[in-house]
């Protein structure tokens, strides 16, 4: 091996690492350390002059090997690979240190933050220097698509792709397309018909050559990596299998039961109905209460579900101004009638949405406070002297009066949440979900379609709770990112998988037991295990597993790791001799 | 001054080290005795990095992994419990307090945990003091 030469570059994110770390110390101390040629801190790293800084000192100076102190290396490890390979240098002769998430922004004390840097940043030193080149493998796209959930947003991406000359399989797990949007009646902020712009998609979808739809159908069994998935089906007691290169997931999110909120008597009083549940008896153009008659009083409560933590904390998105839609809708359909918007926040977010919500509030419906965090409305059945069906009691925080409001019928614009079976879905496709069930995008700014796992995307309400303009948008943009994919035709996937050096291996088989992927063979005419690098995913379990260490996870070999623990273990052991030397 | 210890702490590429992450990019604080390696799964987690990395002097060591059932990589959370309780058994046997090795779920969303649970180690760790193995273990490690 040569010679290693190491450079070293502490970044200060601006003020992010450089006001909790002493960047400049740091520098000069990890430019003492064996094999450092070059030790600079510079503001931004990340930045073209912080790269280029890079590449021209390994021209000049020969470096072969760079570390890189700053963000975590889920945001910038790429960045600066890509810069070796610049430079000419292999991409993975490369280390980060962590010294921004898991250093400056969570610790308070300079001196002990600037111990903690130094220590990261020697650990990852001393492991560089056992880096090898890695060659990366490109595999074939296959350009058939595979789209999960047939709503607005599945429905979008199917066809974008389709409609670009590609195969797409289309599954849904009811028995039609349109999710949600196929069960609107008018639509936000312009009153514009669903069914307008729903069914067309629907026919187009279903008539298109390219795209095979499979109703009832949820995916399983899903096999290889971007540009090579495959899905054993049992389709009429046959199987199949079916191939595809990429995967967009728009499964989308289904209504709260509001049943586990017992103070608003849904279920118990069938005049307490869910907003999906209205939707569709605005369809049908009749808006009764359960006996048959046109309501006099339409209570509308907002919230229901979203932002409380006993139920979601979180906030529905939609909801608002569907409500407000209902007010419209009521207004038209029963001029005479009281309608009453009892909400907790108005949420008027988006293009058109706080002038309707302006127009709305000039058509004679009254506005109600509650408290939905600590104080809900109580509903209750109404006396019959009363003529109404129900009465609501609540606190009303605009006029600090404790009030009660008539009601013949109670919409509860109920809150989104996760689907079921989000959690099969995920494990399924290789996915993680954040705490409410809601799938996670690979950067929440710059990369909001993608998933950590190459070759998955999640588009629209799976992601979280969104409109209609924001589903279509995020499937069009996903299915942009495959339509590139297909057209460059090749990908690049991870070279972090694991080999067997044949001369260590004992043939005791055990990696094999382990082996979550069944990557690895037994081959009896050599004795040997032997690894198929297409199926290893790069766990490295059967890395701690061998007996004889002959089987390496690549980039996260022993000796790599144990170097790092020295590292690390070194910096810290310097740091307390000086303590003591400076206490004696 | 206070004994500091340190503290190891071996994540788990997809869930704990981006919960880690997400501790650092929520701005919580925890103590800055933790320091972090990154494993690609709490599977590859060699018992020799653990018996390494008490020879070298770390006073506890912390583990993460995926939550049960949650694992990137299907099942390595469980072959990482395994060990761990073996290694448990053993660190015993070089002189080690058992507490000073711990393993947890941590996900990829539990930033708060895991600043809690750096918390919690350090508070374990420093009531424990000093690590020291046993001196007739010391030749056999690695």
């Amino acid at each position: 091996m040569e010679e290693p030469r190491i450079g070293v570059y502490v970044c200060w994110c601006g003020t992010n690492i450089a006001k909790m770390v002493d960047v400049e110390q740091v520098a000069r101390e990890m430019g003492n350390l064996p094999n450092v040629v070059i030790s600079k801190n510079y503001k931004y790293m990340c930045s073209d002059p912080g790269q280029d800084m890079i590449i021209k000192d390994i021209k000049e100076n020969n470096l072969n090997r760079i570390v890189v102190a700053a963000c975590s290396p889920r945001i910038h490890e790429l960045t600066f690979r890509k810069a070796l390979a610049h430079a000419g240098l292999n991409p993975y002769l490369f280390e980060m240190a962590n010294i921004r998430e898991q250093n400056s922004w969570v610790h308070t004390d300079k001196a002990l933050a600037t111990d903690k840097a130094k220590a990261l940043i020697s650990a990852a030193i001393t492991r560089v220097n056992f880096h090898e080149p890695l060659e990366k493998r490109t595999v074939e796209i296959n350009p058939a698509t595979l789209v999960i959930g047939g709503g607005i947003a599945g429905l979008s991406a199917a066809l974008e792709i389709a409609d670009a000359g590609n195969k797409v399989y289309l599954f849904e797990k009811s028995d039609h397309l349109g999710g949600i949007v196929a069960d609107l009646d008018l639509t936000f902020p312009n009153l514009y018909p669903a069914q307008q712009f729903i069914e067309p998609m629907i026919a187009r979808v279903q008539n298109h050559e390219r795209i095979q739809v499979l109703l009832n159908t949820i995916p399983e069994n899903i096999s290889g990596y971007v540009g090579n998935f495959t899905m054993k089906l049992g389709m009429n007691g046959q199987s199949a299998e079916i191939q595809f290169g990429n995967i967009i997931v728009a499964t989308g999110l289904k209504p709260f039961d509001p049943a586990q909120i017992p103070e608003y008597g849904y279920k118990r009083f069938p005049d307490v109905i869910t907003s999906l549940e209205f939707e569709k008896m605005l369809k049908s153009g009749n808006i009764k209460t359960h006996s048959g008659r046109t309501p006099e009083h339409v209570a509308i409560l907002h919230c229901v579900g979203s932002r409380n933590n006993n139920y979601h904390p979180f906030c529905s998105r939609t909801c608002c101004m569907t409500a407000l839609k209902f007010a419209n809708q009521v207004r038209s359909a029963i001029p005479g009638a009281n309608i009453y918007e009892i909400y907790a926040d108005m949420r008027a977010i988006g293009k058109g949405a706080e002038e309707f919500y302006a127009q709305s509030s000039r058509k004679d419906i009254m506005f109600l406070m509650y408290d939905q965090r600590n104080d809900l409305p109580i509903i209750r059945r109404a006396l019959k002297s009363e003529k109404c069906n129900l009465l609501i009691d609540f606190h009303e925080l605009l006029s600090g009066e404790d009030i009660e409001v008539r009601a013949d019928l109670v919409v509860l614009m109920t809150s989104m949440e996760a689907q079921e079976n989000a959690k099969e879905i995920a494990r399924t496709v290789g996915i993680s979900m954040c705490g409410n069930s809601f799938y996670i995008e690979k950067h929440p700014k710059l990369d909001p379609v993608a998933t950590t796992t190459e070759g998955v995307y999640i588009v629209g309400s799976c992601q979280s709770p969104k409109d209609i303009p924001d589903s279509v948008s995020q499937a069009k943009a996903a299915a942009a990112r495959v339509l590139a994919s297909i057209a460059v035709g090749n990908v690049e996937v991870e070279v972090i998988t694991a080999n067997v050096n044949e001369d260590l291996c004992c043939g005791c088989q055990t990696c094999i037991s382990v082996c979550p992927y069944t990557a690895i063979h037994y081959e009896s005419d050599n004795k040997v295990s032997c690894v198929n690098e297409i199926l290893c995913k790069g766990c490295g379990t059967c890395g701690s597993t061998c007996p004889t260490g002959a089987i390496k996870p690549r980039h996260f070999t022993d000796q790599q790791i144990l170097s790092q623990i020295e590292g690390m273990m070194k910096a810290v052991k310097t740091r307390l001799v000086e303590i003591e030397s400076q206490e004696v | 001054m206070d004994f500091q210890p340190t503290i190891l702490s071996f994540l788990c590429n997809w869930c704990s080290y981006t919960g880690a992450d997400l501790a650092g990019t929520s701005r919580m604080k925890y103590a800055p005795n933790i320091k972090i390696i990154r494993v690609m799964c709490s599977g590859r987690i060699d018992p020799t990095f653990v018996l390494k990395a008490f020879k070298e002097g770390t006073d506890g060591i912390l583990i993460c992994g995926c939550h049960p059932g949650d694992c990137h990589y299907v099942e390595g959370n469980y072959k990482c419990l395994r060990r761990f309780h073996l290694l448990q058994k053993y660190i015993k046997q070089m002189g080690i307090h058992p507490d000073r090795l711990k393993l947890a779920w941590v996900s990829a969303s539990e930033g708060k945990q895991f600043a809690e649970l750096a918390d919690e180690m350090t508070e374990t760790v420093s009531k424990l003091g000093a690590a020291k193995i046993n001196e007739c273990m010391e030749v056999t490690l690695y």
